[in-house]
């Protein structure tokens, strides 16, 4: 069986061979039909000029893409029938209702005359939008544009999906919705090859996740062995009373710690042994009258991953707001 | 033809149609179509023509010419590099279509502005100043072809890699002003010097001029069918450079 996407060698210099900027180096990988494929990496590591590439969109200077076993160089129009498009920006028209833009999509990608109807009305219901189906979409929310968007890029029921960040700018509400519907699509048989520099998002959606960086695959793994290949990133995560936030130097002066991040009022020591840090901890705490409200030991998330391997510095790009459970054991300092 | 060609052929055909009709509808009251479509034909006309003595007839063949020109002209600078810019024409390019498909469904957005403009034109020549038309076939046949080669003209200009409308209008008004002056639409070719009417005949603006002066007057200096002959061939020659254009954006990734 043919996979649905195969890349060979695939690489985009913007400019003069030579001169130019090398944005994808030859980058060779394969989506297998049916899964969900992250492709990961920081902004300007060719997440997007590859996607391009992918639809047809942008020439490859070098290379080869199969898409379901059509070489895109050779054979794009069949290719093309069978994937769909959700580009970074909601590119729907906004003039036009949510009606007129599926049956635009429907037209355009000749859906039998008998059929497009049901699939709009079908789409509409499953996204929450059939009651605003005459509504012009320069009247919806940016969450609403994201949902016709992909509504639009499946009409025509493909076998592989690009969505190019899906849920940044999102609300939770929306972005969950989305990676719902993300879940659902697949289930039905959608490959979806998912653009993203969410890397929660890719943890919870992806089969597989291709990290890339500066142009070039890193690695290509599922994300727990991504995560079990990083264990040198484990962590600590500690919060102090009273005045824990003053205590950040001396915690991360404790033997055994690579790096320490405030993430709110705790803490969070990166070490290569966390056993050997908690009783440090808890020494240390006890010498200076302090309480020990909660203490975590946490695994390497996808995040620690793919930091390590982009080469960022763990901790740095978490937000203070996100939910950050525990992955292997914790010890709560207070009910 | 096989089954399936003749297939895809019609599913081409039916996709160019779609692009038309949804750019119709969704542009058709921009105020860079208003203005640069709707408007500024009827402008250069009054400029041009107020206070000159002229028969009603012979103004009314000027202000056809005048507004398939302009009209026809100003869609493709004004549509492909908005949609460029938001995004919407990834859409139409990732779609399984050819690249001429999607260029002849624009052109045919230019053209039907052009042939509705014109069409009020044309009727508000006949109603109000009562106009006769000599020869109303082709009338009929240049407005369409001329509709077809300007709009092909501002597919070109539009098909430049830019995601900026601004970019392209400049030049293509600059190059639809030139030409303007130069085509017989001011100054009839029967009274430029052989050398001004020899500049005049590499304009296919000249050729719609003189297709309405035989429509409308009935009399004409360059053979009608050589007129509609020369708007058909430069309108399909006027797509090489879009089809190139559109490759270079393939290309540079734009």
């Amino acid at each position: 069986m043919n996979h649905a996407i195969e890349v060979d060698n695939l690489t985009k210099i913007y400019g003069r061979p030579g001169s130019g900027v090398l944005a994808v180096d030859h980058v060779s990988f394969e989506v297998r039909q049916g899964e969900v494929f992250g492709f990961l990496g920081p902004n300007g590591a060719g997440k997007t000029t590859t996607q391009r590439m992918l639809t047809t969109l942008l020439e490859p200077s070098e290379g080869r893409i199969l898409i379901n076993g059509h070489d895109l160089a050779h054979d794009a129009y069949p290719a093309k029938r069978q994937i769909g498009l959700v580009p970074e920006e909601s590119n729907v028209y906004t003039e036009l209702t949510a009606w007129d833009n599926l049956m635009f999509t429907a037209n355009l990608y000749r859906v039998p005359r008998s059929e497009r109807a049901g699939r709009a009305r079908q789409l509409l219901e499953t996204f929450g939008l059939w009651e605003k189906r005459d509504v012009k979409a320069e009247n919806f929310s940016k969450g609403m544009r994201r949902r016709l968007s992909i509504a639009m890029a499946i009409i025509h029921k493909p076998t592989l999906l690009f969505l190019d960040e899906p849920t940044p700018g999102l609300d939770a509400q929306s972005a969950r919705a989305i990676q719902s519907l993300i879940r659902q699509l697949n289930a039905d048989g959608t490959t979806v090859f998912l653009t993203t520099h969410q890397i929660e998002e890719a943890n919870q959606l992806c089969d597989r996740v291709a990290i890339i960086n500066n142009g070039r695959i890193a690695t290509i793994d599922t994300p727990e062995q991504l995560k079990r290949a990083f264990q040198r990133v484990q962590s600590v995560e500690v919060a102090l009373e009273p005045d824990g936030q003053a205590h950040g130097k001396a915690l991360a002066a404790l033997p055994g710690v690579t790096t320490s991040v405030k993430m709110g009022d705790k803490w969070r020591l990166y070490t290569e042994d966390p056993p050997a840090l908690l009783p440090l901890i808890m020494s240390y705490a006890t010498s200076h009258g302090l309480q020990v409200v909660s203490l975590n030991t946490l695994a390497p998330s996808l995040e620690d991953a793919y930091l390590e391997i982009t080469g960022g510095q763990v901790g740095t790009i978490r937000h203070e707001t996100q939910e950050d459970k525990p992955r292997r054991r914790g010890m709560g300092g207070r009910p | 033809m096989s089954t399936q060609g003749a297939q895809r052929i019609r599913d081409e055909l039916a996709q160019a149609w779609t692009v038309a009709v949804k750019d119709v509808r969704v542009y058709y009251l921009r105020p860079g179509m208003i203005m640069f479509g709707f408007l500024m034909p009827f402008f250069m006309f009054f400029s041009f023509s107020v206070r000159r003595e002229m028969a009603a007839a012979e103004g009314l063949a000027r202000l056809l010419a005048l507004t398939v020109f302009f009209t026809a002209g100003a869609t493709g600078p004004f549509i492909i590099p908005l949609e460029r810019r938001i995004g919407t024409y990834d859409r139409l390019l990732a779609a399984p279509m050819s690249l001429l498909t999607l260029l002849l469904g624009k052109t045919a957005v230019g053209a039907f502005f052009a042939v509705t403009v014109s069409t009020l034109a044309l009727l508000a020549g006949l109603l109000i100043y009562g106009t006769a038309i000599a020869q109303p076939g082709l009338l009929a046949a240049g407005i369409l072809l001329g509709a077809f080669s300007f709009s092909t003209l501002g597919l070109a200009f539009g098909s430049i890699p830019t995601t900026n409308p601004g970019d392209v209008q400049m030049p293509s008004t600059l190059l639809r002003w030139g030409l303007l002056f130069i085509s017989g639409v001011f100054i009839p070719l029967s009274q430029m010097s052989p050398a001004a009417r020899a500049l005049a005949y590499l304009s296919p603006l000249t050729y719609a001029q003189d297709l309405m002066n035989y429509a409308v007057l009935g009399s004409s200096l360059v053979n009608p069918w050589l007129d509609l002959g020369v708007l058909l061939l430069s309108g399909v020659l006027f797509l090489w450079p879009s089809l190139r254009l559109h490759h270079r954006a393939r290309v540079l990734g734009r």
